[in-house]
C-alpha cells in the first residue's frame, strides 16, 4: 500500500488508543491482518437510543489513496436504521462520500458513525423500508431498532413478543434472520410476514 | 587581555513558524517532510491557505486536484485560496 495510507494510519491507530473514548469503552479498533488494509471497528450505541448497550462491529477498508479518499466501512453487526442497510449493512453518510475531508480520521469517523446512531436522517435513507417505518410508525420502529440491538448486538431488551412470533416462522422452516427480517419489515404481523414468505 | 578573533563559523538552526505541529493531511510533523520527500526544507514547503491552515505544499496540492468542483480546505472546508505572503 502506498507509504502514506500505510504511516498515516498507524498514526491514526495510536491516536484511538490513546483516545478519551477508548477508556470510556464507548470506540474500539482493531487490526484484522498485517498490512493495514483492514480494520476491526467497534463503536457503543448511544445512550437514549433504542442501540444503548448494544456493541456494533464495523468493517473498514483503507483503500491506497487514503487519505485523499474515504475509508470503505460497512456494519458486519446487523442494525435497524434508516441510514443503513438492514441486508448489507452499507451505510449512507455523506463524509464517507463527497463529503470526506483529508483530515478526518479513523477517530472522527467512529464518532460520526455513533453520532448518526443518535440523529438518523430517514428523508435521505440507505434502507426504504426501515425509513418509512420510521417515519409512518415510529413506536414500532423503536421496538425493532431495540430488538435488533438485542438479537445482534448484545442489547439489554428483550421482546418476547417478537422472539415468539419469530420462533412460529422457525417452525416452519424459515431462517431466523429471515424470519427477523421480514417481521420487522411487515410491522410484526405475523399474518402478512407469513403471506408474505408463502406467496 | 586582548583577545583577537582569526575566524569564526556562524551556525544557526531553522524550523517552520505554523499555527500547528502536524499536517493535517499526511499527519507527519512539520518538522519533517510528507512521506513522498526525503529532505525537509525547500524542497518539500509548507504552504498556507487564506483560512490560515498549513499543510506539506506536496499533500495539499495532491488533495487540491483530486476535487473536481469544490476546492476546499481539508481542515475547516472553505474554499481554498493559497495566502502569497
Amino acid at each position: 500500500m502506498a507509504n502514506m495510507a500505510v504511516s498515516r494510519i498507524k498514526r491514526e491507530f495510536k491516536e484511538v488508543m490513546r483516545s478519551e473514548e477508548i477508556v470510556q469503552c464507548s470506540i474500539k479498533i482493531e487490526l484484522v491482518n498485517d498490512s493495514w488494509t483492514e480494520l476491526r471497528g467497534e463503536i457503543a450505541g448511544p445512550p437514549d437510543t433504542p442501540y444503548e448497550g448494544g456493541k456494533f462491529v464495523l468493517e473498514i477498508k483503507v483503500p491506497e489513496t487514503y487519505p485523499f479518499n474515504p475509508p470503505k466501512v460497512r456494519f458486519i453487526t446487523r442494525i435497524w436504521h434508516p441510514n443503513i442497510s438492514s441486508v448489507t449493512g452499507a451505510i449512507c453518510l455523506d463524509i464517507l462520500k463527497d463529503n470526506w475531508a483529508a483530515a478526518m480520521t479513523l477517530r472522527t469517523v467512529l464518532l460520526s458513525l455513533q453520532a448518526l446512531l443518535a440523529a438518523a436522517e430517514p428523508d435521505d435513507p440507505q434502507d426504504a423500508v426501515v425509513a418509512y417505518q420510521f417515519k409512518d410508525k415510529y413506536d414500532l420502529f423503536l421496538l425493532t431498532a431495540k430488538h435488533w440491538t438485542n438479537a445482534y448486538a448484545g442489547g439489554p431488551h428483550t421482546f418476547p413478543d417478537c422472539d415468539s412470533k419469530i420462533q412460529r416462522l422457525k417452525d416452519m422452516g424459515i431462517d431466523e434472520h429471515e424470519a427477523r427480517a421480514v417481521l420487522s419489515k411487515e410491522n410484526w404481523n405475523l399474518e402478512k410476514a407469513t403471506e408474505g414468505l408463502f406467496s | 587581555m586582548k583577545v583577537r578573533i582569526k575566524s569564526w563559523t556562524g551556525v544557526a538552526t531553522w524550523r517552520w513558524v505554523a499555527n500547528d505541529e502536524n499536517c493535517g493531511i499526511c499527519r507527519m510533523s512539520f518538522e519533517s517532510t510528507c512521506p513522498e520527500c526525503a529532505l525537509p526544507g525547500d524542497d518539500c514547503p509548507l504552504v498556507w491557505g487564506v483560512c490560515s491552515h498549513c499543510f506539506h505544499m506536496h499533500c495539499i496540492v495532491k488533495w487540491l486536484n483530486l476535487q473536481p468542483l469544490n476546492k476546499q480546505c481539508p481542515m475547516c472546508r472553505q474554499s481554498w485560496k493559497f495566502n502569497v505572503h
